[in-house]
């Protein structure tokens, strides 16, 4: 194992790369939140005939996620340093930066002693 | 998809601990089983193992990427207990530990159960209360728990410092008798041998990488030992599950996070329960090796790997010697991590038929994979076996998510970190 597993940067668009304590994650990206119906829309009859349907939709983007072991787009908060959202690419099979579609890196997942 | 190399398999199997034909008989890798099971764990070697005994289905094959218990169940701290918060909870981790001395007995090998009890400790009121909360909960289910004030916890634990001096003082403890601890690689290798006793085929080193459907049901898996068709597919790879049920698209709200743990150098015997605190977010439990085994820290991020991470020697040095000044000094040995699958109410899903015909998931056990890895494989085969979910599994099917029916199990006096 060397030195770069115990410890992980990220890059703040402002501050450059920052040690990760310094971040909060947010999740990935999954788009905006799906549309609730305006009032007197054509949306607003369809949800009132069904309206399990646009609650359901709504509980799958809350909470349902694929977490591929791929890089994916992502969102983080520099809270202990200058305070910005943003957003970048990681890769949740090796745990570091990684731009979209890149082969999977060098390092190998699933390491570490069992005891 | 791996995530690993086959020279760790190798390296196990050369040191004679998992070899084939030690604990179970090698069969052939056959092209067509009844039941394939994704994952050679706890949950999925017990779901294999009561297949075959209970149900008399033994056309199964349980695949493994690494070798047996390479995940989550060889990873965990080992300690089982039931005094979770909800009712549809506490039942399922009541009879998981009411099935330790039962499978001791049926598997014919030393699980090495050491039910010494688990002390919970509380640092404030609202954590008293909570003990309550939970202790009434518990005695509502028929499971033993109940409330000690700071100088019986420090009856019970002498270790613990119950003065004004730490950082958290000690106001009280939730004391759970009937928990404890069991060696988890036994309960490994025990349910691998019963389970291929009574005719289940265990492959190592078989990395599933893609699942096949036709006409909505299940018919097969890719694996790197070349195709394998199958009438029934269990998923139950622990942290690994999402990363499986995505080969089928299906989104999960599963987390898979990595969490840590450690133990220290081998000490006299002193510290003969399992003792744990969310404030300072540790558990501790003196294994028979006279180690303290002790977790755990779980990095925020979806993570499918196991590093560990220097600042939490630091923690968990700290909040150790605060809680029992007698550690100062003691050195850590080993440090590792595992995965543990998350859900937003920290309770598992478990359903079949749901998405495909005959494919069953036993996923997003969280911090919870290891106690209740027999109880979840009895209940998951029977499930299997009959193709209807039985009663005590029907409130843990995926679609209460879809629901708004989110459990309660994060209103437990345990601390699950940003999850709660």
């Amino acid at each position: 194992m060397g030195c770069d597993a115990v410890t992980f940067r990220l890059t703040c668009p402002v501050c450059g790369k920052r040690d990760i304590r310094e971040f909060t994650y947010g999740g990935p990206e999954r788009g905006s939140r799906p549309a609730e119906a305006d009032p007197g829309s054509e949306s607003e009859a369809a949800a009132e005939a069904d309206p399990a349907a646009g609650a359901e939709a709504h509980f799958r983007w809350a909470q349902f996620r694929m977490n591929r072991p791929e890089p994916q787009e992502e969102w983080w908060h520099h809270g202990a340093g200058c305070g910005v959202w943003f957003s970048t690419w990681r890769d949740p099979a090796t745990n570091r930066e990684a731009p979209p579609g890149a082969e999977a890196s060098e390092h190998e997942a699933g390491g570490g002693d069992s005891s | 998809m791996s995530f690993g190399s086959l020279g760790r398999l190798k390296s196990a199997l050369g040191a004679g601990i998992v070899r084939p034909g030690r604990l179970w008989e090698e069969r052939p890798l056959r092209r067509h089983y009844d039941v394939v099971i994704i994952g050679g764990g706890i949950h999925g070697l017990a779901t294999a193992w009561y297949l075959a005994k209970d149900h008399g289905v033994r056309d199964i094959a349980v695949l493994e990427s690494q070798y047996i218990g390479f995940g989550g169940s060889g990873r965990n701290t080992a300690i089982v207990r039931a005094n979770q918060r909800t009712q549809e909870n506490v039942p399922l981790y009541d009879e998981g530990l009411k099935l330790w001395p039962i499978l001791t007995d049926e598997l014919d090998f030393n699980l090495m159960f050491y039910n010494c009890g688990n002390l919970n400790l509380a640092h404030s009121e609202a954590a008293v209360a909570a003990s309550r909360l939970a202790i009434n909960t518990a005695g509502f289910c028929g499971v033993r728990s109940e409330l000690l004030d700071p100088h019986q916890c420090g009856e019970l634990i002498p270790a613990l410092d119950i003065s004004d001096r730490p950082a958290f003082p000690i106001l009280g403890g939730m004391y759970h008798p009937p928990g404890g601890v069991v060696r988890h690689d036994a309960v490994v290798w025990g349910l691998a041998r019963g389970a291929g006793l009574h005719g289940a085929a265990i492959h190592q080193g078989v990395d599933v990488q893609g699942i096949d459907v036709e006409s909505g049901r299940i018919t097969g898996v890719r694996t790197s030992a070349g195709p394998i068709g199958c009438r029934k597919l269990g998923i139950m790879a622990g942290g690994y599950g999402p990363a499986i049920a995505a080969m089928l698209d299906i989104e999960l709200p599963v987390n898979p996070l990595t969490i840590q743990a450690m133990v220290t150098q081998p000490l006299k015997p002193f510290l003969h329960h399992v003792v744990s605190s969310g404030e300072y977010h540790i558990y501790a439990n003196q294994t028979l090796k006279g180690e303290i085994a002790t977790g755990a820290h779980m990095d925020p991020q979806v993570n499918y790997t196991t590093d560990v991470t220097a600042r939490y020697f630091k923690h968990q040095a700290e909040a150790l010697t605060d809680l029992m000044p007698c550690l100062k000094g003691v050195r850590f040995l080993r440090v590792w991590a595992g995965l543990a699958d998350m859900t937003p109410d920290m309770a598992p899903i478990l359903d079949g038929n749901f998405a495909h015909e005959g494919l069953y998931l036993d996923v997003g056990w969280g911090y919870f994979g290891f106690k209740s890895g027999p109880v979840a494989g009895k209940y998951m085969a029977e499930f299997m076996a009959r193709e209807e979910a039985p009663e005590i599994l029907k409130p843990f099917a995926l679609r209460r998510f879809l629901e708004n029916r989110y459990m309660g199990e994060t209103a437990t006096t345990m601390k699950y970190g940003q999850w709660d």
